[in-house]
């Protein structure tokens, strides 16, 4: 691997980790003129090299106190007899970034429908403000129309004209490392793009609120750092953002950890 | 214009599914020739069923494709109603589409002169009219499609059966048919065209309340209060 590979490549996983790249890069640059060694050698594989760079740049971030977005209070709910949820409160302001973690069948999917809207609580109440993006963990998407067709359709619902919403369907695309232009159905696509799908029609229009359920499923590893590195943009764009996951590699980053625990 | 979008959207999407889109063309095809032979009358009846039922069916289909899109949608600035209007707006032009040639065919396939093609055009487009929001009030209170299938074959299957003068025939959704058709082809009297309209208007009237009601409902988002 040539320098400047090697540099293209530090790059791009520093962006991936929403990372600023261009004084980091310029400084490996330097050192490696100077010190005239293969990148290899001196500081081994990008990708190895760019986490490190993340864990000794990381800082703890300051609270946001943007507004309110969505106001969870004492929600309980249960499925006949079974009680999925039991007086569950979260509150996420502008600017912050919620996960929801827990084992499967601990009622995190069920969590962000009420706080959707999609499903009513037995007892407890949510409110929301602002505009919502919705990132369901499957369907979401139509068989039958292409990814085009999905950014008009989502983005008519937003307000946007044809043109201004494919072309920011396709802007945010490009930040998962996804090109949908010309793209086929919605049927042909791989369930990891299909997923890229979904998480970009979610942020369309750029909604004041996102809830996502497990949005990276089928990502290789590269995508599931771009969908972070997105969370992290949508989140100094000023946007509340609720992430339903059981890995949280990230947990450390985000700003709220609401752990449901084992399975209800 | 949002409902005009879905409704574009949703032709796409049945446009798209070309080896159903050609059984829903034949189906009323084959129930047209089982009766063409010295049963014109019938056959006429029999080809706007057939329309009734594929139209139906269509948008059972329909209505269960979109159950995975529509709370994206509902959550992304549409309306209930801008959804089931614009789904129920491709279903009549699809609807008329698969109307068109048959009337065509029925006008063509002239062995009875006196029978009163504006009659049989009226059947078609209580048919068009009526099928897809039946087809989409089953879709919204039985979400699987078999169960919706097998009730659109009972309809269907009874409306060809049952004694035409009976109650349970008059409260069939497309009693109509019959009743307007019999004014078509018999050449009776006025109140067989008026019967028919009558049932076919109320007929409308009430899957179009039923169905927008169960579609709202499903789209509905809760709570409707939101933070200042």
């Amino acid at each position: 691997m040539s320098t400047d590979e090697w540099l293209h490549a530090l790059a791009a996983e520093l962006r991936r980790r929403g990372v600023e790249a261009g004084a980091v890069v310029a400084e490996a640059a330097s050192h490696l003129r100077e010190s005239g060694e293969p990148p290899l050698t001196v500081f081994g594989a990008p990708a190895a090299y760019a986490d490190a760079l993340v864990d000794s740049l990381r800082t703890p971030r300051p609270r946001s106190h943007g507004p309110v977005r969505l106001d969870v209070r004492g929600v309980t709910k249960s499925y006949g007899r079974r009680r999925v949820l039991t007086g569950v409160d979260l509150t996420v302001r502008a600017g912050e970034v919620a996960a929801i973690v827990g084992a499967n069948g601990c009622g995190k999917s069920t969590l962000l429908r009420i706080c959707a809207g999609l499903e009513a609580p037995d007892a407890g109440t949510v409110h929301r403000s602002g505009a919502l993006g919705w990132c369901p963990q499957a369907g979401g998407t139509a068989e039958f129309l292409t990814p085009d067709e999905h950014f008009t359709l989502v983005g008519a619902g937003r307000g946007l004209a044809r043109p201004a919403a494919r072309d920011a369907g396709r802007r945010a695309a490009a930040g998962v490392d996804w090109d949908p232009a010309g793209a086929p159905q919605g049927r042909h696509l791989s369930g990891g793009t299909r997923q890229k799908l979904n998480l970009v029609l979610a942020g369309l229009g750029e909604p004041d609120l996102m809830l996502l359920d497990e949005p990276y499923q089928g990502f290789d590893h590269g995508s599931y750092l771009d969908f972070w590195a997105q969370v992290w943009d949508w989140r100094d764009a000023g946007r509340a953002v609720v992430v339903v996951t059981h890995l949280l590699a990230a947990a450390d980053r985000v700003d709220t950890v609401l752990d449901l625990g084992g399975r209800a | 214009m949002k409902v005009l979008t879905v409704a574009e959207m949703a032709l796409r999407e049945i446009v798209r599914r070309r080896s159903v889109l050609l059984i829903l063309a034949l189906l009323p095809l084959a129930f047209y020739l089982s009766r063409r032979d010295g049963h014109l009358g019938q056959s006429i009846r029999f080809v706007c069923l057939g329309i009734g039922w594929a139209v139906s069916t269509a948008a059972l289909f329909a209505g269960n494709a979109a159950r995975g899109l529509e709370p994206r949608l509902r959550l992304s600035g549409y309306r209930g109603r801008d959804l089931h209007g614009g789904r129920l707006l491709a279903l009549w032009v699809l609807g008329a589409a698969l109307a068109v040639p048959y009337f065509l065919l029925i006008l063509l396939d002239d062995q009875h002169p006196g029978i009163r093609y504006a009659s049989v055009a009226l059947i078609l487009a209580g048919v068009v009219a009526v099928a897809p929001p039946f087809g989409l009030l089953l879709s919204a209170v039985l979400p699987r499609e078999l169960e919706g299938t097998l009730v659109l074959l009972t309809v269907v299957g009874l409306q060809m059966l049952v004694e035409p003068e009976s109650l349970t025939a008059k409260l069939l959704p497309f009693w109509f048919v019959r009743e307007i058709g019999t004014y078509a082809v018999d050449l009776t009297d006025d109140g067989y065209l008026r019967r028919g309209l009558l049932h076919a208007a109320l007929t409308l009237a009430v899957v179009l309340v039923a169905g927008t009601a169960a579609a709202l409902t499903r789209l509905r988002i809760r709570p409707p209060a939101r933070l200042a």
